[in-house]
């Protein structure tokens, strides 16, 4: 086990596999010289040089495409997308091309990419780079979806991102980057569609995803103060999405809340929830509860971006009312 | 092979691709084919003068308007008559359509979404380069793609990456049912390529020895690691947009009579009865072709639709074994 934070965990885990497998090479804007926004790729360049480590124009269309295009003939690319938000430049590449290929050729063709870009609040960036996009690709059929919240989490579904055949889109949090926790050493993968018990509990079910896991884990101590005893769950992919371990939990805890930072309208939150109330129908006491990002764009600013989506007060409240 | 040889295959290939694209288009006024069929009839020189002079592990990204590209790289004119048809049998057993079908044996692509391959053609060329191979990826597109930021974004990518990509622009002179005067600010297109670095060419598309020269000329800079040529191949679509479009609302007769005097394929023919060949030749060439390709209809008409499982297999890899 090594101690690392979030970032660091992208950094060592993207060259291993750079050095595991010559196929693979990372491609977005300034991932070389500037290694990275965060520095997540800091020192890369220097290693693996220009050809593995591209510095990409501020052109997502054509790198998003382009990393589609090198993976028909054998690279593994790890396409950089700076900020979620600038994924609708490449949607129309990932979504009716790069999603699509396998299918079209019959399942003669595959598409190995890794889309790796980061969401959320906490650079004080505002409407065009703070965004929670997720929900728009789970709507996908053929494209994965995960959302780690840990460094470990990171580091192993990141290093089965890059071995899989099928294309994945993998959401970082900005409020993670510099967030510590235990790696475990060694060649340490992630299964998509394993969710994770964050925190084992009794009372109450809180499925949560990405900086909300956090954010849930922090309710939850406060309400075992008050003698309530929360389970956090982690889907950690949004699709595949481990049903049974929501399942599981929700029969015995009998109550359920379901957080995201992205609005509940129209988006995975509700999934989960129906997911909850078509198989636990029978136990679950109250119907679940959703505390989500409010719908706005996200506002400019310390507080407002932070008073705009969830924190553990609005997941603490939530839960103190389904046990009322 | 002479020149005559030459040329006498470039034609029997024009002659598939006209007769294919005829039965097509009696295929869709008849409801067989459905929706998403984009006539070829026309600009057959371009597909087949650039496709001749490919190998088969040349990369081929094309349009919605794919039939005559993918039979000029190989496809079977019995895959793709399927595919039209939604038949299984199709290059991509018939749940692709006309518009989009991958031919991996062929190494052939295409899709419907305007200015798309750009990017893509980019990313294989990419994987060519650092394989060290000589192989090329060659993009087709229309005019109206040249309006697109994937158009831009893909050219420039490959410019200043010296990617071994060819771009053919097939100017047929309409965007649907919008001419291109009205929505390409510049007199070639082929001028747009300038702005990259590239010696944008604009060549004769109703000639196919033209197209073949000058692609030629670009695949010897392509494959010797000297970046990406752009070629513009004048070009007209002698149907419409789509099979059964409104025509009359765009352009007049007169027009269209004045482009099917410069027919690709009376073009090549004529020049093949001055180089001696008969009338009687060419007609039972004719002839031997398009029986043969009604055969091949015919073919296509017997198979089967996919099944609903069949619609929704391969969706993705599955989970365990990807």
């Amino acid at each position: 086990m090594a101690r690392m934070s979030y970032r660091d965990a992208i950094r060592e885990t993207t060259a291993e596999e750079l050095r595991r497998d010559d196929s693979v090479y990372l491609i977005g804007e300034d991932v070389g010289r500037w290694g990275n926004l965060f520095g997540a790729s800091a020192g890369l360049l220097e290693e693996f040089g220009p050809e593995r480590i591209c510095d990409s124009p501020i052109s997502e269309a054509a790198m998003t495409g382009c990393a589609i295009g090198s993976a028909l003939y054998g690279m593994r690319p790890i396409a950089e997308i700076m900020y979620i938000d600038f994924i609708t430049i490449a949607m129309d590449q990932m979504i009716n091309h790069g999603v699509k290929y396998h299918q079209l050729s019959n399942g003669q063709v595959r598409v190995p990419v890794v889309f790796r870009t980061q969401g959320g609040v906490g650079m004080r960036n505002s409407s065009q780079h703070s965004q929670s996009l997720e929900n728009w690709f789970v709507n996908v059929p053929g494209l994965i979806v995960a959302m780690p919240s840990t460094p470990a989490d990171l580091c192993g579904l990141l290093r089965s991102a890059v071995r899989s055949d099928n294309p994945v889109l993998l959401i970082e949090h900005k409020s993670l980057y510099f967030t510590r926790g235990e790696v475990p050493e060694g060649d340490y993968t992630i299964p998509f569609g394993v969710a994770d018990i964050k925190r084992a509990g009794e009372d109450v079910t809180i499925i949560a995803t990405s900086w909300m896991v956090l954010q849930a884990l922090a309710a939850a101590r406060t309400l075992a103060d008050e003698g309530i005893s929360c389970e956090v769950i982690d889907p950690r992919t949004l699709w595949p999405l481990d049903k049974q371990a929501l399942i599981d939990s929700v029969k015995r805890t009998k109550h359920c809340v379901v957080v995201t930072e992205a609005p509940a309208e129209g988006g995975w939150s509700g999934e989960a929830a129906s997911v909850v109330h078509e198989h636990c129908f029978a136990e679950l006491r109250k119907p679940v509860r959703r505390v989500c990002g409010m719908r706005t764009g996200i506002p400019y600013g310390t507080e407002l971006e932070k008073a705009v989506v969830p924190d553990a007060s609005w997941i603490g409240d939530a839960a103190r009312e389904l046990l009322a | 092979m002479s020149d005559n040889e030459q040329l006498m295959e470039l034609y029997t290939q024009l002659l598939v691709l006209r007769h294919f694209d005829e039965f097509c288009y009696d295929l869709k006024m008849k409801d067989l084919i459905m929706n998403g069929f984009h006539p070829y009839s026309g600009q057959e020189a371009v597909a087949v003068g650039v496709c001749s002079l490919l190998r088969e592990d040349d990369a081929v990204f094309s349009t919605h308007r794919p039939q005559g590209h993918s039979i000029a790289k190989g496809s079977s004119t019995r895959a793709v008559f399927c595919e039209m048809l939604g038949r299984r049998g199709g290059v991509s057993q018939g749940i692709g359509g006309p518009m989009q079908w991958i031919d991996k044996p062929h190494n052939f692509f295409c899709g419907s979404i305007v200015g798309s391959g750009l990017p893509i053609a980019a990313g294989v060329a990419l994987a060519f380069k650092r394989q060290a191979r000589d192989s090329v990826a060659v993009c087709f597109f229309g005019d109206g793609a040249s309006n697109t930021g994937a158009f831009h974004e893909g050219m420039n990518l490959a410019a200043i990456w010296k990617l071994p990509a060819l771009y053919i622009c097939e100017n047929n002179q309409y965007g649907e049912a919008m001419p291109v005067q009205e929505f390409v600010p510049v007199s070639r297109i082929s001028q747009r390529a300038t702005s990259y670095g590239l010696n944008g060419v604009s060549v004769d598309g109703m000639d196919v020895e033209a197209v073949m020269n000058a692609t030629a000329d670009a695949l010897e800079q392509l494959r010797a690691g000297q970046g990406p040529v752009f070629i513009e191949m004048v070009t007209y679509r002698f149907r419409g947009h789509y099979g059964g479009d409104p025509e009359h609302t765009y352009r007049s007769r007169e027009e269209i009579a004045v482009w099917r005097n410069r027919d690709p394929l009376t073009l090549a023919r004529t020049r093949l009865l001055a180089r001696g060949y008969s009338e009687e030749t060419l007609d039972d060439l004719e002839a031997s072709v398009r029986a043969e390709i009604e055969e091949d209809m015919e073919w296509a008409l017997e198979q089967p639709f996919p099944t609903v499982e069949q619609a929704t297999d391969h969706v993705m890899i599955p989970l365990g074994q990807d």
